[in-house]
């Protein structure tokens, strides 16, 4: 110590406050890490949206092929979001009727109504086409028409969706249950209205769980399963009054 | 070409202060394979960092796949730059493992190597992690599904705060911008990460042959013994041997892959190439897959205890427990049949690791029933566990008897005269393909470049270490 004598004790004291303020500058600046959260994307509510083919032509009810060779998917509500358009039919290609029903989702019981096909023959619905298990999407999700079998949990079924990554069945007929797991949710379904003066489709909300990956999905509560509002954020909105269905040809098929 | 003795390269020696590098040098013995699995890991990040610079001039996350592809198509050379990358990343990985277990068989995690043991361990994570990023960056269909995986992973954790942190907003230009950084910034760190245990490498000194310690820690090879002959230029000759000789491993292999006509015939699992988009109809022909370094999880995941638990148990256990490996060892036996039980452990994991990426690779997303998972998980643990004890016993009783019958490199020597013709062999052929290389077309013939190059690099390293032999070592 040259200069001036401080005595140990004040040097210690020293010591320690330059290590308390290191430490409280250090500890208090660990909040800039919240500079990695980027700000959200979201849209205040479910868009009313008409399906238009790439031409933008309206899509007619009617003309829609019954267990298409092809999977017809369009994004909704968000443009991250994609869902498998399906006119569901007998293994004679015939329309079969989809009712309304009560869907349960197993991971905790909460169940919501499904309100059932639509189109002239009831027959018409969509689904998320994002895996509820670990979001695997089309093409490892898809579709199975009739005499078409996927290897599941209950050996081979069809008229089923079916997710190849690790083998989740859902039922497509009875407003998108699950079959067999490992998924312990259902797909979510877009709620569909046909307007039949001029056979043309909307989607015009989501029922069910939150989508894939959208906040709140894993936990699907009773609220939430009636108005799944995570599907409305996590995703760039789809711009106009219309939504795109284009067509991808079905590895099961 | 003597570097030596006067000459062109003592000119440079000294102007570059070379003879006062300050690494170590080593004993003519250590210039074996062995020794320098970690050089081959480190030659493969210096090779990864080289060509994803060069990527980054050209790769765009507002168009992520049909960026990929152009650089594949239109680019000059630029099917090499991706093939390699890709190939450079398995390489790093397999490089990794290998040193990993050749270190812990030569119990060199102990003292005083155990933070070194520790960086490592994280070196292999943020490979693993830097590489997963990497394979979505592509943006083919495959890459989509893996991105949800890692979505569902987090959330399974209680971690899915930190999804937009990772994955962006949930925009697909916010997704691959975000990939982007992160695997920037992974790679930024690993490089941190491994000048620190590159440092501690040099301070500790080479691990020198467990005889010499007596099978005991700490094996430290004295900066005194007589042995050490200087660095330069006998260990930066072998060492650029060893990076070239990985680099040309690096290039030929997708080069060969990536030729029309083997490349119809790769399984998706190796091929050079990124898969077909997610919106193209190839797109429904391409299995749910992901890369094989990660094919051991893809099964945890089909364990029948729930994914949290199945990702704790694949990864996160399996990672602390490498962690801990020093602190769990504590002992200073070096040889692995001296520390029984840890040696069985080791085996057992490894054997669990390929076990499931084989199962995972027949039967990817099958679920898994209890008793299979019992079926696969025990018999290893009984077998290595039984086995390692068996050994043990018998080898105290020969103990004695094999210690010292042994003479180091007794076996085959190569005659100078033999290494002087494989020296001029290989610096021809070296030449010749680089000769036949630019009469190639640098976009049409990708992978025929790709194959003359590897060829070279490899002749060329050859070459390298004939002249090495024939100069440097003794015997
Ligand atoms: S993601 Fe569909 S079954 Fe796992």
């Amino acid at each position: 110590m040259s200069g001036g004598n401080v005595n140990e004790s004040r040097r210690n004291f020293l010591k320690a406050m330059v290590t308390i303020a290191g430490l409280s500058v250090l500890a208090g600046m660990l909040r800039g890490l919240e500079v990695l959260v980027p700000p959200e994307v979201s849209i205040s509510g479910f868009p009313r949206l008409l399906l238009v083919d790439e031409n933008g032509n309206p899509i007619k009810a009617s003309s829609i092929p019954i267990n298409g060779k092809q999977i017809a998917l369009f994004p909704y509500p968000l443009d991250n979001e994609p869902n498998m358009l399906l006119a569901l039919g007998d293994s004679s290609g015939s329309p079969v009727e989809v009712p309304p029903t009560t869907v349960i989702i197993p991971q905790n019981n909460v169940s919501y109504d499904f309100p059932g096909g639509v189109g002239p023959s009831k027959n018409i619905v969509a689904y998320s086409a994002i895996c509820q298990h670990l979001g695997c999407t089309f093409p490892e999700l898809t579709f199975y028409p009739p005499g078409v079998k996927a290897i599941t949990a209950n050996g081979p079924m069809d008229k089923v969706i079916h997710c190849s990554c690790h083998g989740s069945t859902y039922d497509p007929y009875r407003g998108g249950a699950v079959v067999t797991g490992p998924t312990v949710r259902p797909l979510p379904a877009v709620v569909l209205e046909w307007d039949s003066s001029t056979d043309e489709l909307y989607a015009v909300k989501m029922i069910g769980p939150v989508i894939y990956g959208h906040p709140g999905y894993s936990s699907p509560t009773s609220q939430l399963v009636k108005n799944p509002t995570g599907d409305l954020t996590g995703g760039s909105p789809i711009s106009g009054t219309s939504t795109i269905v284009k067509y991808y040809s079905n590895p099961a098929s | 070409m003597d570097m030596s003795n006067g000459g062109f390269w003592d000119k440079v020696a000294e102007i570059l202060h070379l003879k006062d590098v300050p690494f170590m040098g080593v004993p003519d013995y250590m210039f074996s394979i062995e020794y320098w699995l970690g050089a081959i890991a480190a030659s493969a990040l210096a090779w990864q960092a080289i060509t994803g610079l060069i990527l980054l001039l050209y790769y765009q996350p507002s168009d992520a796949y049909d960026s990929t592809m152009a650089i594949i198509h239109n680019v000059p050379f630029g099917s090499i730059l991706l093939s390699s990358h890709l190939y450079g990343a398995y390489i790093m990985i397999l490089a990794v493992y290998i040193h990993g277990l050749e270190v812990f068989f030569r119990g060199a995690y102990k003292r005083p190597r155990g933070a070194q043991w520790v960086l490592g361990v994280l070196l292999f994570a943020m490979t693993l992690g830097a590489a997963f990023v990497g394979y979505s960056l592509t943006g083919d269909v495959l890459s989509a599904d893996a991105v949800n995986v890692g979505r569902g992973i987090l959330t399974a954790l209680g971690l899915s705060s930190a999804i937009p942190i990772l994955f962006g907003n949930g925009t697909q230009l916010d997704l691959f911008t975000r990939l982007l950084g992160w695997h920037i910034i992974i790679a930024a760190a690993l490089i941190l990460f491994f000048a620190l245990h590159f440092y501690l490498a040099e301070q500790n000194g080479f691990m020198p042959d467990l005889k010499e310690s007596n099978y005991r820690a700490p094996a430290l090879l004295s900066r005194s013994d007589s042995r050490l002959k200087p660095w330069w230029p006998r260990n930066f000759i072998f060492m650029l041997a060893i990076v070239l000789l990985t680099w040309g491993i690096i290039l030929l292999i997708p080069s060969v892959l990536a030729i029309p006509q083997v490349l119809s015939r790769v399984p998706i699992l190796l091929s050079p190439y990124p898969g077909p988009s997610p919106t193209s109809p190839e797109a429904s022909s391409v299995p749910a897959y992901p890369p094989w370094f990660f094919l051991f999880m893809y099964k945890m995941a089909d364990m029948p205890f729930g994914l949290a638990m199945d990702t704790v148990m694949g990864m996160f256990i399996p990672l602390i427990i490498l962690l801990l490996v020093p602190a769990l060892d504590r002992s200073d036996a070096l040889h692995p049949l001296d520390r029984p039980w840890i040696t069985a452990l080791f085996i057992t994991g490894l054997t669990w690791v390929i076990e499931l990426s084989v199962w995972s690779a027949i039967q990817p997303g099958v679920p898994v029933k209890m008793q299979w998972f019992a079926i696969t998980i025990i018999p290893p643990v009984v077998i290595s566990f039984g086995g390692i004890y068996a050994i043990r016993r018998v080898w105290f009783k020969v103990k004695g008897e094999l210690s010292g019958s042994r003479n180091r490199g007794a076996g085959f020597r190569l005659s100078k005269g033999a290494a002087l013709s494989l020296g001029y062999l290989t610096s021809i052929l070296a030449i010749i393909a680089i000769v036949v290389s630019f009469f190639l077309n640098p976009i049409m013939d990708g992978p025929y470049v790709g194959v003359m190059w590897g060829t070279a690099l490899i002749s060329f390293a050859a070459s390298l270490l004939a002249y090495f032999y024939v100069e440097y070592i003794q015997w």
